[in-house]
């Protein structure tokens, strides 16, 4: 028989990973991982295929095991405990519904291995049933549900058993687009009202970015951020985490200057300054990348002359429009970039934002110096 | 794990004692078949190959030989004929009771093949064929017919007709197209039922005992009756050729079609 | 363009003609003209004579009873070692599927006669296995093998079980591994899991495995003609002899129409099972 059914007082648990090793043949896919979420929070593991976060979220359930280091679910340490005795819940990518139970008898599995059984059975099934505002498909075959109802089958199936976190792996990703966007925000709901504290895995950063309290970002194996979603958007400490979470324009440069508030950056389309609190250990003749990202950007014509007298200094640059995407609300306008290598430069305007963008035509750039990004580049970049 | 480690042991423990019983019988009858003596031993020092050298005198086996190959290549040419037709008119055609008649036509397999002999035996009598290799014909494409129906039609299933209308797109009429990308994608299935279809009649032995007379004898019927009135280790000579021509369909079977499909149940 | 079509897809249906006719001819039509001279008497009328006195003679009842015990020992064997074999090579890696595959199919090819004269001479008195266990100090005396039941099941089991393999393997291959992880975060030990989870989504393998064996071993002839000779009589066997050795016509067709019958019965029973179970799980892998 599975653990003891948890949660039933309501408390849910927090999670602490020390020191996840997790080796496949010599390469090591987890490598030294440190990770702690707070009861009732909901954490999103973003990342590209192969970082690893699927991979942690199988060790978190217990689904295979790590070379070293402990996993904690609250105060227990569920590192030597198989997956069956953790009681925690797991909604697969693929569902993985039993297809030749039906909707109540899915959700009743986890209960039964608990060794639930009579009125509390059936009162635990049709509490998971309601959350998920399936009440009605009890008795359906899974083969007759559609995308988004065998989701939220799967989640409460999930949730059923009353456990003490919840993983959810990519759970949205085989719903159309549309439906993905409305159970974003109801699956969101759904684990608030049963106060669940939930992991998530996916690739999509929109999705962590509106799922999720905290994101952990993560790359062969680390984790690069972990911060509130606004956080990481506005300050991605890495350009991994630069690149992997929205949109950004890009240079490489120099640092020419470093004076006590401002670091100045030579690069191939013009000077850029940052706030020196961006790097504050940069030196001169350190390469490095600047960035920022497209919504701050204002596009001005050439003869524009700066700005009111703002008090806020600005980055200028010349540049010549390439392509404009219709977004639809906004409108995203790549500029030709001298610079060697793929980096974009491209700002975001709203659609009815009054200056034109043909291809070919010369333009200004200018956004306040206080958003830039600085990264240190090695040599090798 | 520890658990983890012990089932994979147990598993690999599993597998290979499954594959040793499987082949090690094989295995003695060919090595019975390079012992000296004349009892049914393993060899147990001395090796020899007079059981190979009394095989190639036995009397009456040539015939016999030729008799079976006979009716097993013309029974499997006629199945892959009459096999592919059905196979196909089942899978392309739009008619009620297609799922019956792929059903009638893959019961052979499902029937004792004893009694389809005594069947076939008491038909034949009636009507008066006397032709011992016009009887086994007959009664070998009755049980090769479901092997190339069954097969190819699965092979058919599988195959997704949206390659021929890319074909089409690219230039090929639809006969051209069919001929170019659907014969290929056929191949394998028609091989692997052929091959199977052949070593079905080579090794059947329900219907042609009943059709079959005293002078003239399928291989299986022969072999059996040496068993029976004197055994020798030249059976076992038999039986090894026999083993040897089963390796080499398999082998070319597998590099023709590769190993999972050969198992198309 | 839609009328050719049609008549184009109908046009194909005529291709099945030759095939079905002639199996119609020459094994439908056969096997009803079985069942009516089971019917008829010496002299050319109609008769219940065959079937009484089939019914009525108590050996014949042993006889059946010996066919259907043996065919039930088989399927039994075969289904305990062939399922977890078959759920053991879903789940190791290609090259070892390869292997067993060849271990499975190679004895296929070979044919009956073959395996069967492999055993008689592994199961003497003075053969191989008697050695070893000899050797080893387990028996003093040599097992009798041959001649009897437990030589004729061995052989049995070493010819038909890549029957009950290769279709619960087909069904082991598909079932998700997810699933049973799934059931494993639900609390399900891996005895619950096994019990609710993977053995009812292999249930459509283990039908059509036992139907394959249990038919094959009520209708085999050659296995127990080399194996346990004229002491246990099966019903193919009775059959044959009638036909070959007494030239009793009407005694060979009534038990001929009793083994068809048997046939018939497993196939109707198992596809029906069959159906049902599909139309519980219909599809095998949900979503995405």
């Amino acid at each position: 028989m599975g653990g003891a059914l948890g949660s039933r007082d309501g408390a849910v648990s927090s999670l602490l990973l020390s020191g996840i090793v997790k080796r496949y043949g010599t390469q090591a896919v987890v490598d030294g991982l440190d990770f702690s979420i707070r009861s009732g929070e909901f954490v999103s593991l973003l990342g590209p295929s192969g970082c690893g976060k699927t991979t942690l979220l199988r060790i978190i359930a217990g689904l295979i095991a790590c070379d070293a280091g402990r996993v904690v679910v609250g105060d227990t340490d569920v590192t030597k405990l198989p997956a069956h005795r953790r009681n925690i819940g797991v909604v697969f990518q693929s569902y993985a519904l039993f297809p030749h139970l039906t909707v109540g008898e899915n959700i009743a599995f986890g209960l039964k291995a608990h060794g639930v059984q009579g009125t509390e059975l059936a009162a635990g099934v049709s509490q998971a049933l309601k959350a998920v505002q399936l009440s009605a498909l009890a008795d359906r075959p899974i083969s007759a549900l559609s995308g988004g109802q065998q989701q939220r089958v799967a989640v409460a199936r999930a949730i059923a058993t009353r456990p003490r976190l919840i993983l959810l792996d990519e759970p949205l990703s085989a719903l159309d687009r549309k439906l993905r966007e409305t159970m974003q925000i109801e699956l969101r709901q759904m684990l608030r009202d049963a106060g669940m504290t939930a992991i998530f895995v996916t690739h999509d950063q929109e999705e962590a970015l509106v799922m999720s309290d905290r994101i952990a970002v993560m790359n062969h194996g680390r984790i690069e951020q972990f911060d509130a979603p606004d956080t990481i958007y506005a300050r991605p400490s890495t350009p991994f985490a630069l690149n992997f979470v929205g949109l950004s324009s890009q240079w490489h440069g120099e640092v020419s200057r470093v004076s006590d508030t401002l670091l100045t950056v030579q690069t191939d389309c013009g000077t850029i300054d940052a706030p020196l609190a961006a790097l504050p250990d940069a030196t001169p003749g350190a390469r490095v990348l600047v960035g920022v990202r497209p919504e701050m950007i204002e596009i001005k014509h050439l003869e524009t002359s700066l700005a009111p007298l703002d008090a806020v200094p600005r980055n200028r640059l010349a540049v010549t429009v390439g392509e404009t995407v219709f977004l639809g609300s906004r409108r995203l306008v790549y500029f030709q970039s001298q610079q060697v290598g793929a980096n974009a430069v491209m700002a975001e305007v709203a659609t009815n934002q009054s200056v034109a963008t043909a291809p070919g035509d010369q333009l200004q750039l200018s956004w306040p110096v206080g958003h830039t990004l600085v990264y240190p580049m090695s040599a090798s970049h | 794990m520890n658990s983890i480690c012990m089932v994979r042991w147990a598993r690999g423990l599993l597998l290979t004692a499954v594959a040793l019983f499987m082949l090690l019988p094989l295995l003695v009858v060919v090595l019975v078949s390079f012992s000296d003596s004349s009892v049914f031993n393993l060899p147990s020092g001395a090796w020899s190959l007079r059981w190979y050298d009394s095989m190639l005198h036995k009397e009456g086996l040539g015939a016999t030989l030729s008799l079976s190959l006979g009716v097993a290549l013309a029974s499997t040419l006629v199945a892959l004929v009459l096999g592919t037709l059905c196979a196909v008119a089942i899978e392309q055609g739009r008619f009620k009771g297609r799922e019956a008649l792929l059903a009638f036509l893959v019961s052979p397999l499902l029937m004792p093949g004893l009694v389809i002999g005594v069947a076939l035996l008491q038909a034949l009598r009636a009507i008066g064929l006397q032709d011992v290799f016009g009887a086994l014909l007959i009664g070998h494409i009755v049980i090769t017919l479901p092997y190339v129906t069954r097969t190819v039609h699965a092979s058919l299933v599988l195959f997704d007709m949206r390659l021929i209308e890319a074909a089409q797109t690219l230039g090929l009429s639809k006969p051209r197209a069919l001929l170019q990308v659907m014969v290929p994608g056929l191949a394998p299935a028609f091989l692997t039922s052929g091959l199977f279809a052949f070593l079905a009649s080579m090794d059947n032995y329900p219907i042609s005992i009943f059709l079959t007379d005293a002078r003239q004898k399928t291989l299986p019927i022969e072999i059996l009756r040496y068993l029976e009135e004197s055994p020798d280790p030249t059976i076992a000579a038999i039986s090894s050729c026999l083993i040897f021509l089963a390796i080499v369909v398999l082998v070319v079977a597998e590099r023709l079609v590769g190993m999972r499909r050969l198992a198309q149940f | 363009m839609a009328s050719t079509a049609h008549s184009a897809t109908s046009r194909v249906a005529w291709l099945a003609i030759p095939g079905a006719g002639y199996l119609l001819l020459v094994f439908a039509l056969p096997l009803a003209l079985l069942l009516a001279s089971s019917f008829q008497s010496e002299q050319g009328g109609f008769t219940w004579q065959g079937y009484t006195n089939f019914l009525s003679d108590p050996f014949n009842a042993t006889v059946v009873w010996n066919t259907l015990k043996i065919a039930f020992i088989v399927t039994g064997l075969c289904l305990l070692i062939g399922y977890p074999t078959a759920f053991a090579m879903a789940r190791t890696s290609l090259p070892v599927q390869g292997g067993m595959f060849l271990a499975l199919i190679l004895p296929l090819s070979v044919g009956v006669i073959v395996k069967s004269f492999a055993w008689t001479i592994i199961l003497r008195s003075n053969g191989p296995i008697n050695h070893i266990l000899m050797s080893l100090g387990i028996v003093d005396d040599p097992v009798k093998l041959l001649f009897n039941e437990r030589g004729l099941v061995i052989a049995a089991v070493h010819v038909f079980l890549p029957f009950m393999v290769l279709p619960i393997f087909t069904v082991a291959r598909q079932i998700d591994s997810r699933m049973q992880e799934a059931a494993a975060t639900l609390g399900a030990t891996p005895v619950h899991t096994f019990l609710k989870v993977t053995w009812p989504l292999s249930l459509p393998g283990v039908v059509t495995g036992c139907a394959f064996v249990f038919s094959m071993a009520v209708s085999m002839y050659v296995i127990p003609a080399l194996l346990i000779g004229d002491r246990y009589q099966t019903l193919p066997a009775m059959m044959a002899r009638a036909y070959l050795f007494m030239r009793d016509r009407q005694a060979g067709s009534t038990m001929a129409v009793v083994l068809l019958l048997i046939a018939v019965f497993i196939v109707v029973a198992s596809t029906l099972l069959t159906r049902r179970l599909q139309a519980r799980t219909q599809a095998q892998g949900v979503a995405a």
